[in-house]
Parts: C-alpha cells; sequence; structure tokens
C-alpha cells in the first residue's frame, strides 16, 4: 500500500519550530513583543543569522512584524500555534467542544434534581 | 490542558453551574449523552457493551465500540472507548470524574491510551522536547484567555 504525502498547513509551522534557535525566540515573545535588536542581543550569534530566524519565523505565520519609526518589532501570533494545538491533538478539541455542548445540555435539562 | 509531557493522556476539566446529580443525569441518560456526545445504546451497568455512533468529524470509523468499566453515582464513570474499525489501533479509556465545587460540579475528563508510538506523536516529542510543548501551550493558553476577541479565544480552555 502506497500512501500520499499531503501538505499540511502546520507544515511551514513545524519547520520553523524545528530549530532550538527559533523556539528560544517565540519563548522569549510569549512574555511581550520585542525589537529585532533587542532579540538579537539574546543570542550569541550574528545579526544576520537572528534576522533569517525570524524571517522563517514570520513567513510561518508565529511573528507579526510591526514598523516603529525606525524599529521593527516582533510579536507572536498564536494562531498557527492553535492549529498546531488541534493538529496534534485532535481529541483535545473534540472534548473541549463536547463539554462546552454540556453545559448547553444542562442548562436546558428540567430542574428535578436541586 | 494536556499533563506535561504525557502524550498518551488528554485532560480536560470544565465548570458547570449545576449539582453533580444533574451532570451525572446528563452523563448517564442516553438520550441526554446522545444529545452532548453522541447516539448511543448506553446502559449504567458495569460490563455493559454500547456504541457510539459519529455525527462528527474526528479521525476515526464513525463508530466507537465501548464498554462500562466503572460505575459509581454521583462520583465516577470509566468506559473503554475503541474505534469499532479494526484498523484504527485506538484502544484507549475515557474516564469521567465529578467533583462538587461551591454551588457547582467540576467535571474532569481524562482521556488516556493513545499510542506513543504514533508518528505524529513521535514528531511532536521531537520538535517539542524539553518542556517546550507544555510551557508553550499553557503560556498560549493565557495569551489566548488574555485576547480582546479571535475565533480561538471562545474555546480557550478552564484549567
Amino acid at each position: 500500500m502506497t500512501r500520499t504525502a499531503r501538505a499540511l498547513p502546520v507544515d511551514r509551522v513545524l519547520a520553523a519550530l524545528a530549530n532550538p534557535t527559533r523556539r528560544e525566540v517565540l519563548d522569549l515573545l510569549l512574555e511581550g513583543p520585542r525589537s529585532a535588536s533587542d532579540i538579537a542581543a539574546q543570542f550569541d550569534m550574528a545579526r544576520p543569522s537572528v534576522s533569517e530566524h525570524l524571517r522563517e519565523l514570520r513567513e510561518s505565520g508565529l511573528l507579526s512584524e510591526t514598523r516603529d519609526g525606525r524599529y521593527r518589532r516582533y510579536s507572536i501570533n498564536a494562531d498557527p500555534l492553535v492549529e498546531l494545538r488541534d493538529w496534534l491533538g485532535p481529541y483535545e478539541r473534540f472534548w473541549r467542544d463536547r463539554l462546552t455542548g454540556l453545559g448547553a445540555v444542562l442548562d436546558s435539562m428540567p430542574d428535578d434534581d436541586t | 490542558m494536556t499533563a506535561a509531557e504525557d502524550l498518551t493522556t488528554i485532560r480536560v476539566d470544565q465548570f458547570y453551574p449545576h449539582s453533580p446529580a444533574r451532570v451525572w443525569r446528563a452523563l448517564t441518560t442516553p438520550a441526554l449523552l446522545g444529545q452532548w456526545l453522541m447516539p448511543n445504546d448506553f446502559q449504567a451497568v458495569e460490563g455493559h457493551r454500547f456504541t457510539f455512533t459519529a455525527t462528527r468529524d474526528v479521525n476515526f470509523s464513525g463508530i466507537i465500540a465501548c464498554e462500562v468499566l466503572e460505575i459509581r453515582a454521583p462520583e465516577r464513570l470509566r468506559i473503554s472507548w475503541r474505534d469499532a474499525d479494526g484498523n484504527n489501533p485506538l484502544d484507549s479509556t475515557v474516564t469521567f470524574d465529578l467533583r462538587a465545587e461551591g454551588r457547582g460540579t467540576r467535571l474532569i475528563l481524562e482521556h488516556s491510551g493513545f499510542d506513543p508510538d504514533d508518528p505524529g506523536q513521535q514528531l511532536a516529542r521531537r520538535i517539542m522536547s524539553g518542556g517546550w510543548r507544555s510551557r508553550v501551550l499553557r503560556r498560549l493558553g493565557d495569551l489566548l484567555d488574555a485576547l480582546p476577541e479571535g475565533p480561538a479565544s471562545s474555546r480557550s480552555p478552564e484549567r
């Protein structure tokens, strides 16, 4: 039996995450937005290398960039991580949705036990 | 949220402003269970075998074969949860624990027995080793809670 690989939206996110430096960058940005130079200062590597990592993160959709005068500020964009979480654990989403539905059923049940 | 590095178990909990007796009834009355989970032929009897018929899109055949493993009103319901399609190796257990809390009930759901050798799980472990997954997901949860709006914020987890 052959299997056909299908490109998924999470592929780029997974590729972006498959690097320790980029994960550290995300870790840093989970605390709040930072400028490019601020981020670069945290890493013991050449500025162009840091820029390259930032570019990959941006292209994966994980980072948003805003220009503030001559500074660029980066912040984390959670949407791809939400997709990733759902991809990693479809059942987690399934149960969350169902337990929300249970809440609606409980609200509509007749009051005969309270 | 999923426990730290244990990718074989899903844990979700939710608070309901209703008595444990009422939550228990919604869990163990087939018609009510059918309203929020799936159509079924459940019976509140230990050892009873039954099926859920899926109506939505999770990766399985559509029929889940179950058995009531433990039933203790109004505290705990534990059932086996297996895809009726033999090609899908999912063979798991779902436990519902109810705890009275204030004027309501906290429901703790634990779905365990996911295959740690599943390729998706292995990939996830490789990428997200060293606590990264749980750390990020935890902060992601905080982040989503703090967001004013957005598609994900409405189902941000209660933790």
